[in-house]
């Protein structure tokens, strides 16, 4: 039964959210407050048209023109109620479906909006408040089917317009006012009917009792006849007779006709004007229904039935709204099942104030919080719920704003927070299961951690594609994952560094300070490692610079065993090619004033040599190689001038 | 007595150097700027320290140490003198002419 009622009432919640509860009664016949006065006495007007064609009230299609007007129209594509189709309300999942579209009645805009506002709101326990309740307390009794009389009813009536001027009625004792005074008209017109229709009964009876004395005065007369001798003259006088006979009965069973036509007409506008009534009645207590203004439903049923006591109780409302109660409470659809479901509404929002309470004091916050929600959502206009103490109300707000913030930070992939809030909400909350929220953030956390670890290998091998592609899936799954940041600025500061690295590498080259980059060679390899043309440049760098080091070692190693012009020949062969190297520069100079006469023949063998004067230049080289025999300048120059001396030597 | 030494001194002078009247060519000059001495003829006296190349055409290029210091010369033995076997460690003296090259050309050698 609780069940069938939350399913029912979430229905009912979201159609009244909706505003659109009434376009389910636009189809039934509107009729004004006050009743537009029906024609009482027998007139011989034409024949009202008669609108039930089916009989009276009460049976199987008892609707008759209500039930017609009622119905959707046909030309419209299906229902117009709640869009295409009945809400369906799956407890299980707390899920809403509806028009295609599905809520969580615990994590929608609309609900956590009302719910937010309710546990914010003060308790309902003002003196008008609890003067309120009490009158809609009074009216239910006065009501009641074990203390009903007229008077009670009555005074029953009277309350009603002392509630409406409540504030928080807004206005809906009034409309049920109106619509009992509606029917109370109706009532009493049906009874000036009934009385008019007595008087035409009586002039019915009146004309009958004519038509019958006429035929029989006619039979006597004719018996009379009988006894004429002459036969000719008897059938004449019989002809006369019947002419007579006739001319005297046509007028009064004309009239006896339109007698008995408006005995039926008034008998069709009474039928018809109790229908409308009794239709408008209903709507406006399924609205009530339908709002959740259970209070007002009951105090609804209770009128209906003192007014229309004949014990016709169906609801004459259209297909979807009958299929609202009877598909999803199984019961079928009358006023009683209206009356029964408001009572069961008003306990089970009883009991489920009763459970909050209960799970509060124990420190349950999550079930307590889901209690109230689903208390309020079915009873949001019922004592129980607007009495609530507002700081128990305020605990589970407090622990309502974390779960919806824990919602959102799910939804925006904010683990961090997430993961915070779970926290706290574990602490605060006792019977709180972290376990579905921590399986989404600890597995969101794992996969993103993975994303950054392909992330920073890519980077380290100078894979940009993947580096990129890893960042953005890593981003995708947790964009404010910390990690995330400290790789971003790692992988920034890497390029800060590497694009400083490439831009001193430059201006290096430029210099030809080959020496400091040999120095700094592994930054500017980590720094090259993306530029094919920096890494040959730097390749081409390294492999001059190791020639140079090589020649400085063996020079400094010739060196040490004495041999000063063999030292000097080594590092100015590499000076030839590397002038700009400091360090050979210096060995190179160091070793010049060691071994200065042989360095000084090669020179002066040279200079001449580029002056054109082969013979002296020769001499010098000679001269160097008596100096050091082993000297390769030495001998190359001698080898040189001699070809030029004489081209055709052999 | 005294005669027939100064007559031996005489004599064998004059058959020990033929070129006796032509100067020694300065070695040093020569290093530094050979060209402020072409058209000239020196005479050198040294050993043949080695033989750089041959040219049929134009002779032998040897290098000789001179025999005042230690310094070594490039000597062009032009084709004249292919008669005379010159071989390292042989002593001459040599009547060069310092071509417009610096290069020392022979004119005329003969054995110290």
């Amino acid at each position: 039964m609780k069940r069938t009622l939350a399913i029912l009432l979430a229905s009912a919640t979201f159609a009244a959210a909706q505003g659109n509860v009434s376009s389910e009664f636009q189809n039934a016949p509107q009729q004004p407050a006050q009743n537009p006065p029906q024609p009482l006495a027998p007139q011989p007007a034409p024949p009202q048209p008669a609108p039930a064609q089916q009989g009276p009230a009460g049976g199987q299609n008892g609707g008759g023109a209500a039930n017609q007007g009622a119905q959707p129209n046909p030309n419209a594509g299906g229902s117009s109620f709640l869009g295409k189709d009945v809400p369906f309300f799956d407890p299980g999942s707390n899920i809403i479906t509806w028009d295609g579209k599905s809520w969580n009645i615990n994590n929608n805009a609309l609900f956590e909006a009302r719910f937010e506002k309710y546990l914010n709101a003060p308790p309902a326990t003002s003196p008008p408040e609890t003067e309120y309740q009490a009158l809609l307390q009074q009216i239910m009794d006065k009501l009641s089917p074990g203390r009903i009389t007229p008077r009670s009813t009555d005074e029953a009536f009277q309350l009603l317009a002392r509630a409406s001027r409540y504030q928080q009625d807004a206005n809906l004792c009034d409309s049920i006012a109106n619509q009992v005074y509606s029917a109370w008209l109706a009532r009493k017109n049906n009874d000036r009917l009934n009385a008019a229709s007595g008087a035409l009964e009586d002039e019915r009876k009146r004309l009958e009792w004519n038509a019958r004395l006429t035929a029989e005065g006619t039979k006597l007369e004719g018996s009379g006849s009988g006894k004429s001798k002459d036969g000719a003259v008897n059938q004449q006088v019989q002809q006369q007779q019947q002419l007579s006979r006739e001319l005297q009965m046509q007028p009064i069973l004309t009239r006896l006709a339109e007698v008995t036509a408006l005995i039926r007409a008034n008998q069709l506008k009474r039928e018809v004007a109790e229908l409308q009534v009794k239709i408008e009645f209903q709507s406006l207590i399924v609205q009530h229904f339908l709002q959740r203004r259970f209070q007002h439903a009951l105090i609804g049923t209770r009128f209906y039935r003192s007014i229309f006591a004949d014990g016709d109780s169906q609801l004459r409302v259209g297909e979807d709204a009958k299929n609202l109660f009877s598909k999803t409470s199984g019961l079928p659809p009358t006023m009683g099942t209206i009356d029964s479901l408001a009572n069961e509404i008003l306990r089970d929002v009883h009991e489920g104030v009763q459970a909050f309470k209960f799970l509060l004091s124990k420190n349950e916050l999550q079930s307590a919080s889901k209690r109230l929600a689903e208390t309020f959502m079915i009873g949001e206009y019922l004592p129980d719920v607007r009495t609530l103490d507002r700081e128990d109300k305020r605990r589970a707000l407090a622990f309502v704003q974390k779960s919806n913030q824990l919602i959102s930070a799910i939804e925006v992939k904010d683990f961090s927070m997430a993961e915070k809030l779970v926290k706290e909400m574990s602490e605060s909350a006792r019977d709180f299961d972290v376990s579905k929220a921590m399986a989404a953030i600890e597995t969101a956390k794992q996969i993103s951690a993975m994303h950054i670890a392909k992330a920073r290998n890519a980077a380290v091998s100078g894979d940009k594609e993947t580096l990129e592609a890893e960042l953005k899936a890593a981003t995708e799954i947790w964009p404010r994952n910390p990690a995330l940041t400290e790789v971003s600025q790692m992988i920034f500061s890497q390029a800060d560094v590497q694009s400083r690295a490439l831009v001193d590498f430059d201006q290096l080259l430029s210099q030809k300070n080959y020496r400091q980059i040999l120095d700094d060679r592994m930054r500017f390899i980590a720094a090259t490692s993306m530029y094919p043309e920096k890494q040959e440049q730097l390749r081409k760098v390294l492999e001059d610079m190791q020639v140079i080091e090589t020649s400085i070692i063996q020079a400094q190693e010739i060196e040490k065993r004495g041999d000063y012009a063999g030292a000097w020949e080594s590092a100015e062969k590499a000076f030839r090619n590397f002038p700009d190297d400091n360090k050979l520069n210096q060995v190179r100079a160091n070793l010049t004033t060691k071994a200065a006469d042989f360095v000084h023949a090669v020179r002066q063998a040279e200079e001449l040599e580029q002056k054109d004067q082969p013979g002296s230049s020769l001499a010098w080289f000679l001269k160097a190689q008596s100096e050091y025999p082993a000297s390769d300048f030495a001998r190359q120059g001698v080898e040189r001038l001699t070809k030029k001396i004489l081209p055709d030597a052999s | 007595m005294l005669a027939a030494f100064i007559g031996s001194r005489f004599f064998g002078t004059a058959t020990s150097d033929p070129f006796r009247t032509v100067s020694s060519l300065d070695v040093k000059t020569y290093l530094e700027n050979a060209n402020s001495l072409r058209g000239n003829v020196y005479k050198v006296e040294g050993e043949v320290v080695n033989s750089l190349a041959w040219s049929a055409s134009k002779g032998r290029l040897v290098a000789i140490k001179v025999e005042k210091g230690d310094d070594v010369l490039p000597v062009l033995v032009t084709t004249n003198f292919n008669h005379i076997n010159i071989q390292k460690g042989q002593r001459f003296i040599f009547l060069l002419e310092v071509d417009d090259k610096g290069i020392l050309r022979t004119k005329d050698m003969t054995k110290s």
